[in-house]
């Protein structure tokens, strides 16, 4: 079987033409924990996870022959979100999303490539811009960026709840980027 | 087994099993990585990794790529058993077709076979063995065959029982028939015996049928055998 040293990149080609379920199968098993995880941070119920995973499995039989994916790991995540949230609008259920958390990620698909290049006064800005941050998110940043503290640390030294923690960071790392980002095109 | 690296490290992550430095650094993996970020949000939430839920959940995705590898066989098969059934359709019409032509062969043959014996046809001879001792030297089928090569063309068909003596030299005398025959066939009977064949033994009793000729009998026949059937009997 050479589709075993096949790589992602190879093994999404190979299938696009040839339409080997056992292909797509390689390709999806990988991510199946996490879709698992994934889907059950949205529909929170054991069962229905699994079979979201088993769906998303069937609707990628046709939509990988269709579209051309370049980055097979965050497409499967978007498009996997995507489904379980279709799925609770169709239970006519609401679920609390933390518009903060989407925006960070969706952005950070965006910036995905762009590569900054570091010189002295960016180090400078970037001191800047963490005084434009809030208290909490700059105690934070500062804590896991500089001091490489992990999140229960963190929580434990300023007392904030683990999901502030973990908000406070990803909001703030946002915020930078774009104070910094800002400022380099005010220049 | 990237996955269930990364399966484990969040199993260990939830639970506390891991170090500060471990932490912080899936911590700071999943601020890259939004993907795991939400899985693990996922699992925080489920309370930890199900191991068997998710290799149940890997068996359900091997059984239906399976399904489909086997959905095809059973479809490629399919074409396959078609293409069977349609050589099996030929071979069973051309059966059909060499058992009908094999069928008229065959009765052609069988009936040829009766035509070899049919007193209509050749004249016979049957040995009355409670009559008599005698048989011809050479077998009665020369002696038949003789009879066969010899009969007049002229004699009418129709049975007589002969009673004969063998003299010293092997020929049939003081022949008479029994009851009241055609003088014709009596006489074609004796004529034949005396001409033919010797004879060893000393007494014969003998049935001779001369082949039946007349129309009428001749219209019998044509009930009786199938048209073909002429073809052979000509020869």
């Amino acid at each position: 079987m050479n589709d075993l040293r096949m790589n992602e990149k190879e093994l999404l080609q190979h299938y696009k033409t040839s339409g080997d379920l056992s292909t797509l199968g390689k390709l999806y098993s990988p991510y199946m924990s996490l879709l698992y995880g994934v889907c059950f941070k949205y529909l929170q119920d054991p069962d229905r996870s699994q079979d979201a995973v088993m769906q998303i499995f069937e609707e990628l039989i046709q939509k990988l022959r269709q579209y051309e994916v370049d980055n097979f790991k965050s497409w499967l995540h978007v498009y996997s979100k995507n489904y379980c949230l279709m799925q609770l609008r169709k239970d006519k259920r609401t679920m609390q999303v933390d518009i903060e958390d989407n925006l960070f990620e969706s952005e950070q698909k965006l910036n995905d490539t762009s590569e900054a290049k570091w010189e002295e006064r960016d180090f400078e800005k970037l001191e800047g811009c963490m005084q434009t941050l809030n208290r909490e998110q700059q105690e934070c940043v500062r804590l896991f960026y500089l001091e490489q503290k992990c999140y229960k640390d963190i929580a434990d030294l300023t007392g904030y709840d683990l999901n502030k923690v973990k908000s406070a960071i990803q909001n703030g790392k946002r915020n930078l980027k774009i104070c910094m980002e800002r400022k380099e095109n005010g220049k | 087994m990237e996955n269930n690296y990364q399966l484990s490290r969040i199993h260990n992550y939830i639970h506390g099993l891991m170090s500060k430095e471990e932490m912080f650094q899936l911590e700071r993996e999943a601020l890259d990585d939004p993907f795991l970020q939400d899985a693990i949000d996922g699992y925080r939430l489920q309370n930890g990794v199900d191991a068997r839920q998710l290799s149940l959940l890997q068996q359900r995705l091997n059984r239906r790529v399976e399904d489909t590898i086997a959905t095809r066989h059973a479809q490629y098969f399919t074409w396959q058993r078609l293409a069977v059934g349609a050589t099996a359709g030929v071979l069973f019409v051309t059966l059909l077709a060499l058992l009908y032509f094999n069928h008229f062969n065959g009765k052609a043959e069988r009936t040829t076979d009766v035509e070899l014996s049919e007193p209509e046809n050749r004249i016979s001879v049957e040995p009355l063995l409670d009559g008599g001792d005698a048989s011809p030297r050479e077998g009665w089928k020369t002696f038949e065959q003789y009879l066969n090569k010899q009969l007049m063309a002229s004699v009418r068909g129709g049975e007589i029982i002969v009673n004969f003596t063998i003299d010293k030299n092997g020929v049939p005398a003081n022949i008479h028939a029994e009851g009241q025959p055609e003088s014709s066939l009596f006489d074609e009977a004796v004529r034949l015996l005396q001409t033919g064949p010797k004879w060893q033994g000393t007494k014969g009793r003998l049935k001779i049928v001369f082949p039946v000729k007349d129309e009428k009998n001749q219209a019998q026949a044509n009930v009786i055998k199938p048209p073909h059937c002429f073809g052979v009997a000509k020869k």
